[in-house]
């Protein structure tokens, strides 16, 4: 994450109370690569079956409150990488998977506010790291996001948690 | 000055951070006391510690336990080889491991002494926040952050917002702790704790056991709370006194600031179900009554205790399980299944019909048992999850071992008519 400015289009999955086991399926535990993670994801997601079959490629996930909540599976956070997301805005995260993403150098934005935010699917968003705004340019409108902390700015720019870990002896 | 919550305690004494660092939203880095993994996860952080750390050794083998306990004894190659692979390297790195049978990972840490109250402790497991109920700030936590934390002892935290919950009035039988946790979590969830600590008092508290406190603290999750403590008491301190440990007694400072207090009356509370499709969805019983049951599980983190399968011993003793009706049985640990069977309990429950498996998980994680079938395997569980789908295609429902039991001989939800004391 080299720059301040992250845009894309959105894919709207503005559903409440995102189980772990919706976004990748306890019977699929022992699948690990990415790639086959993939197709997976929203599996077990009502209306939203055939989600890990699109291209989503640069996109901006928006989803509601409390998403990820459940288990600690890296895979449901692994499936968005893969699909190649540049971030996720939602009104709420699970605090497990919120930090699952983070380590892995996945992007989550907190929007309390979001579904009072009008975005239609394919709109056009930009998230602004610094002034902590999100703003939906086909619509020429913003709205606040929650800050996003230091050390989590710190770990996506060293490119995950992992790489931190080499300087300790 | 202000004081601090339980869990800023905790989080005080566990790094480098100045005092004035230590307030809600802002993030630190943490020491761990321990961090485990299982067989879910952690041959991925073994593969992950190995690539990025190759010939490292870990921060501390004392400080690392490996607790297979998701999967059962080789029903699939992949788990026996990611079991195969734990062993390995905990025999090269000279980690301890509790291997298939002891139990569940979360348990053990309190049961077997690993851990006491005031720890911080990180694993693969969603629900290690019901360490709370003894003291100890558990968090579940994955792939990555497990193999940071083998390299390192380290693990960053967002410093929650804590809530006080006040549980006002007394219960009786057949109302338990699961109905008191499943109406505690509908009412949290509505409240909104996504994120934040929870801290429980009350006069009920004091008359809860250790198994008791687990059970009201494994729902926090469910409702994406961070996690729920019980702050220590004298029953914490005798449970540890079995164990030889001396403990900190750790309560929250009375000047602490407190995001919010919220109160929950449970006089007179009733029994409650977990309705399809999420943990959230609690019912009084009566809504429900008759629904048609035909798979039963008894077990896991939530209510796998042997005083869990004790009451629905009491429930079932002299009757009969309904023929359609498959009843399985999950000891949490190795220690409940010892305690049942010196209770004969377990005699009582297989004359009834019910089925016993290998110590550990259940539901929430495939386990030992899990996935349950078709359209057509209707469940009643004692766990913490019935999400559309999880264990099958059709419904499942959530509520305590007496429901569970007297689910069982009627094969519909129902109530529990008596029981034997």
């Amino acid at each position: 994450m080299s720059n301040e400015i992250i845009d894309g289009k959105a894919r709207k999955v503005l559903v409440d109370d995102i189980d772990t086991d919706q976004i990748f399926h306890q019977s699929l535990l022992t699948i690990h690569d990415p790639e086959e993670i993939k197709p997976h994801i929203f599996g077990n997601l009502d209306g939203y079956r055939n989600f890990g079959k699109e291209d989503n490629t640069g996109k901006i996930l928006v989803v509601g409150k409390n998403f990820g909540k459940g288990s600690t599976r890296q895979q449901a956070v692994t499936g968005f990488l893969a699909h190649k997301f540049k971030a996720i805005i939602g009104a709420s995260f699970g605090p497990i998977y919120y930090s699952n993403a983070v380590n892995a150098g996945l992007l989550l934005v907190e929007v309390p506010e979001i579904a009072n935010f009008s975005i239609e699917e394919n709109d056009e968003l930009e998230i602004d790291i610094t002034q902590s705004l999100l703003t939906n340019k086909t619509q020429e409108i913003n709205i606040k996001c929650e800050k996003i902390p230091i050390p989590v700015l710190d770990i996506m720019k060293a490119g995950g948690l992992m790489s931190l870990g080499e300087k300790f002896e | 000055m202000e004081g601090f919550t339980l869990i800023e305690k905790i989080i005080r004494k566990h790094t480098d951070a100045a005092d004035e660092d230590i307030y809600p939203g802002n993030i630190v880095w943490i020491n761990l006391d321990i961090v485990t993994a299982r067989d879910y996860a952690g041959p991925q952080v073994i593969d992950l510690f190995q690539k990025y750390y190759p010939g490292s050794k870990t921060f501390d083998n004392n400080k690392i336990i490996f607790t297979p306990d998701c999967y059962p004894y080789g029903n699939d190659p992949k788990h026996v080889k990611d079991q195969e692979k734990i062993r390995v390297f905990a025999k090269e790195h000279d980690i301890k491991v509790t291997d298939l049978g002891s139990g569940i990972g979360s348990h053990l840490l309190f049961r077997r002494g690993f851990s006491k109250p005031g720890d911080i402790v990180i694993g693969a497991d969603s629900h290690y926040n019901i360490l709370g109920a003894l003291g100890i700030l558990g968090q579940g936590a994955g792939d990555v952050t497990l193999a940071f934390a083998f390299k390192t002892g380290k693990s960053w935290i967002k410093i929650p917002e804590t809530v006080k919950v006040i549980l006002e009035g007394k219960y009786t039988w057949p109302t338990t702790s699961k109905d008191l946790a499943l109406y505690v979590l509908k009412q949290l969830h509505e409240y909104g704790i996504t994120g934040k600590a929870i801290e429980f008092c009350g006069d009920v508290i004091s008359e809860l056991t250790i198994e008791d406190r687990v059970t009201l603290c494994s729902l926090i999750t469910e409702a994406s709370g961070m996690i729920g403590f019980v702050p220590t008491d004298e029953v914490t301190t005798e449970y540890y006194k079995q164990r030889n440990i001396d403990i900190e007694v750790l309560t929250g400072d009375e000047n602490a600031n407190y995001a919010s207090e919220f109160t929950i009356n449970i006089d007179n509370l009733g029994l409650y179900v977990a309705c399809p499709p999420h943990p959230h969805n609690v019912k009084p019983i009566e809504e429900v009554l008759g629904t048609p049951i035909n798979s039963i599980i008894l077990g896991s983190c939530t209510n796998g205790s042997a005083s869990d399968i004790h009451e629905a011993a009491r429930v079932l003793k002299g009757s009969q399980i309904k023929p359609e009706v498959r009843f399985g049985i999950v000891p949490a640990t190795r220690e409940d299944f010892v305690e049942i069977n010196l209770n004969k309990d377990m005699t009582i429950i297989l004359e009834a019909g019910g089925n016993f498996f290998g110590a550990g998980c259940s539901t929430c994680a495939k386990g030992q048992y899990g996935l349950t079938g078709g359209e057509t395997a209707v469940t009643l569980t004692t766990g913490n999850r019935n999400t559309q789908g999880k264990i099958g295609p059709a419904d499942v429902y959530l509520a305590s071992p007496v429901v569970a039991a007297a689910t069982a001989i009627e094969g519909k939800i129902a109530k529990p008519k008596m029981r034997d004391d």
